[in-house]
């Protein structure tokens, strides 16, 4: 009974001695020491009997701990000295989170590109691990002294395994013991050569090496993955681990979907990538917070989930108005501060004097008793056209609708409220209105709502929204092509709050709409002749209506 | 082969002075950077000298022959642009990775500034000729463009693979070699071939076999239509339609 904690205690032991040396050599990695224990074998667990001794899963990844299988350095005891076997396995593991994939943007990239070339979701996964660990082991080996290479000449091979031991002979310039046909007789070396002309340690040209990589061995993969159907759908595991999104934390997680939102711009692409890992991310309970879907089993929503994270990229500041409140505000807890989060509330004694999330705290203040004028950031409705003649948020990207989550986000980092009023043909039921409210996925999906048909407004249904709001925010996304313009016009002749409209190119209406409220001080109009540009000069025009200089009250 | 155990040691640092852990970067002293080559180094650097002349021999083509960036397929065109591709060629030792490695670089508009189908073409025919090897094959079902004019001349001897689709003129005046073309191939295809074998695998499309003097086109789908065939024989999945009685040239099916 006691009989494995001692070993798993020896071996610990081993590791802790051997950690700071390899944190040296791998120049201070941020990362815990690595762990002796348990790890997940999906190729056991599936079939409950444990038949592959030297395929098994050797180091295991999640977020940045790594834990190293004890049963994996059994099976290859007398073959490798357990102190090389562990720290072949931590260099290889290491270098996952110091040189490739680095985080989780490129690991979605990568993945992105094989796709292209692969068409299946599996098939792309394998071919991304299989690249990813090429060039973790590649760099490993120019780089730094280790012991992956022998690592390499004592692991069992299926077919594509042998085809990449033969590429680390070509590439490393180390004999592995890999013949140049393998057991059935089948020569891989137009194969070995297409993958060894690749440029795996220059980062710049990944995705496009990656697209090589895996046209390259498309033929091996689609073989093995016959094989594996065949087994009923039993596949090796990696012994140097699974690379998937336990590698990652919530954080990194959030930060790589924002990044590769921003890096592709493009909805079909990133809610392809969504859904491929949809699971994976209603596993690790996705946007609990924040509100993407209802915690596990929950649909993803990819494209509201886009613009999220595409509106994230952009931060405006709200200028505060004297609001009537019952209390002025006061500091009342301590919260993590976030980017995008305002600057004046940070508590700098408690953050000590760093800018950095993580770190720095920021001030959550609390309404105290009284009455006065003080500072605030009042609700906002968002009017959105949804009419045919603007673009659809679910097919393309739309910049009217990103200008909208923009504006959503600096409204709810002040602590206001975001109503909706989303319409196409009003009259005849085309809308969808969305009372105040602080929940950010609900927002978005009444901004991603599109009807298409004519374009009217109900005022009937704006006035409620309007009504017992002394201090209220109006933002107008439409091409003006608004069968009752006038009635608009009209409308925000009479109001008084701040109203920031944006329409999309030079038509006669937007001409007329210009002229009509062109003395209004406390209507801000803006022109955009290309669709790009929608996002900064809403943006940029929101800062400049919140100038004082240009305020109209 | 080398082999393994090769070391790239971090010397152990002396006992550091008081005054040292000042420095934050002091563990990194002791560190010494050596650049260790590998083969990949190597492979990668002459891969990329050779794309460099490929490069450079498709760009002066371009000049000498698209100097508008308007080039019309003619016959005297098509020679002259060849002889211009050949002399080039002629000069450069690469492999037939490097041209599907140039085929993917002409796509790509920071390497390559100018993708005109079919000086590009007669150039990759003109490296798949001069190739060592007797069999190529290029993988370019990736690829968005449909290149021109693949498989001009092939000889007596070459074996051209195209996995993915290819243009018009695909395997014209085919001299002898094999051309199997995975996917689908346009209009032109065999047009003035001599002798030797196209294989597509999927359709191809109008004219084929224009003036084609001998050889065999199989076609394993659908022919769209027939050229004026003056000698040869063409096969629509392993039915014999020229010649026959059942087809007209250049008439729609």
């Amino acid at each position: 009974m006691t009989e494995k904690p001692i070993e798993e205690e020896r071996l610990q032991a081993i590791i802790e001695e051997m950690w700071p040396r390899l944190k040296r050599k791998h120049l201070f990695p941020e990362i815990p020491v690595p762990k002796v224990g348990k790890v997940t074998d999906l190729s056991i667990e599936e079939d409950g009997k444990d038949d592959s001794t030297e395929r098994r899963v050797g180091l295991e990844m999640k977020e940045k701990q790594m834990t190293i299988n004890p049963s994996f350095l059994s099976s290859l005891k007398g073959k490798m000295t357990e102190e090389g076997l562990i720290e072949a396995l931590l260099d290889h593991g290491i270098t996952h989170y110091t040189f490739c994939p680095w985080d989780f943007q490129t690991h979605l990239m990568l993945y992105a590109e094989a796709k292209k070339v692969m068409g299946d979701k599996e098939s792309a996964k394998q071919a991304t691990n299989y690249f990813i660990d090429v060039i973790a082991d590649t760099h490993c080996v120019k780089k730094r002294a280790t012991e992956i290479p022998e690592l390499h000449r004592n692991l069992k091979k299926g077919n594509v395994e042998e085809v990449i031991a033969s590429l680390y002979q070509r590439i490393w310039g180390i004999d592995l013991g890999i013949p140049s046909s393998n057991k059935e007789g089948k020569d891989h070396s137009e194969i070995v050569r297409r993958l060894a002309r690749i440029p795996y340690l220059d980062r710049s040209r990944w995705s496009e090496s990656i697209r090589k990589f895996t046209r390259s061995l498309k033929p091996l993969l689609l073989l093995a993955q016959q094989e594996q159907e065949a087994r009923g759908g039993k596949g090796d595991s990696n012994p140097q681990g699974e690379h998937d999104m336990n590698h990652y934390s919530y954080e990194e997680i959030d930060e790589g979907l924002r990044e590769y939102a921003q890096k592709t711009m493009g909805l079909s692409e990133f809610r392809e990538v969504v859904e491929d890992f949809s699971t994976e991310l209603k596993e690790l309970g996705y946007g609990i917070e924040g509100g993407m879907g209802r915690g596990r089993g929950a649909h993803i929503d990819a494209d509201i989930l886009f613009y999220m994270k595409l509106a994230e990229h952009y931060s405006i500041p709200v200028k505060r108005l004297p609001l009537e409140k019952t209390g002025a505000l006061h500091p009342h807890s301590h919260t993590p501060w976030e980017v995008g989060l305002p600057y004046q509330d940070i508590d700098l004694w408690t953050s000590l004097g760093k800018i950095m999330p993580g770190i720095t705290q920021t001030w959550k203040k609390k309404e105290g008793k009284g009455r006065g004028k003080i500072e605030g950031t009042p609700d906002c409705l968002i009017i959105i056209d949804s009419s045919g003649s603007m673009i659809n948020p679910r097919k393309n990207l739309s910049y009217a609708v990103l200008g909208a989550a923009c504006a959503t986000n600096a409204y709810l980092r002040n602590n206001s409220k975001v109503a909706v009023y989303n319409f196409s043909d009003a009259p005849m039921g085309g809308r969808d209105i969305l009372d105040y409210t602080e929940n950010r996925e609900e927002i978005y999906r009444a901004l991603c709502k599109y009807f298409g048909g004519g374009t009217a407004l109900d005022l009937e249904d704006i006035l409620p929204l309007i009504k017992n709001k002394k201090d209220l925010d109006l933002f107008v996304i439409t091409d003006m092509k608004i069968t009752n313009l006038e009635t608009l016009i009209g409308f925000f002749g009479k109001i008084q709050n701040r109203i920031t409209a944006v329409h999309i190119g030079e038509n006669p209406y937007a001409s007329r709409f210009e002229k009509a409220v062109e003395k209004r001080k406390n209507i801000n109009i803006f022109t955009v002749k290309k669709k790009e540009d929608i996002p900064h000069i809403v943006l940029g025009s929101i800062r400049e209506y919140f100038n004082p200089v240009n305020r109209g009250h | 082969m080398k082999n393994t155990g090769l070391k790239k040691e971090i010397s152990t640092s002396p006992p550091q002075k008081p005054s040292d852990a000042l420095n934050p970067f002091e563990e990194f002293r002791s560190f010494r950077f050596r650049k260790e080559e590998i083969p990949l180094d190597r492979i990668v650097q002459s891969a990329e000298l050779v794309m460099d002349q490929i490069r450079l021999g498709y760009e002066r083509l371009l000049e000498e022959e698209a100097k508008e960036l308007v080039w019309m397929v003619q016959y005297n065109t098509i020679i002259k642009a060849y002889e211009v591709a050949e002399k080039y060629i002629k000069e450069i030792d690469y492999s037939a990775e490097d041209i599907e490695d140039f085929c993917f670089a002409l796509e790509n508009t920071q390497k390559i500034p100018y993708l005109i189908p079919g000086p590009a073409g007669i150039y990759i025919s003109a490296l798949c000729n001069y190739a060592k090897e007797e069999e190529i094959v290029l993988k370019l079902s990736e690829l968005k463009t449909e290149i021109n004019l693949v498989g001009f001349r092939l000889p007596k001897g070459k074996r051209l693979m195209v996995e993915g689709d290819t243009g018009d003129f695909t395997g014209i005046g085919l001299e002898g070699g094999e051309m199997v073309i995975e996917g689908n191939a346009k209009n032109w295809t065999g047009a003035g071939m001599r002798s030797g074998k196209i294989l597509v695998k999927k359709n191809i499309g109008l004219h084929t076999g224009e003036w084609m003097m001998g050889g065999e086109i199989y076609v394993g789908g659908r022919v769209r239509g027939l050229g004026n065939i003056v000698e040869g024989k063409v096969y629509e999945r392993e039915k014999l339609v020229y010649p026959g009685k059942a087809r007209n040239p250049n008439i729609y099916y």
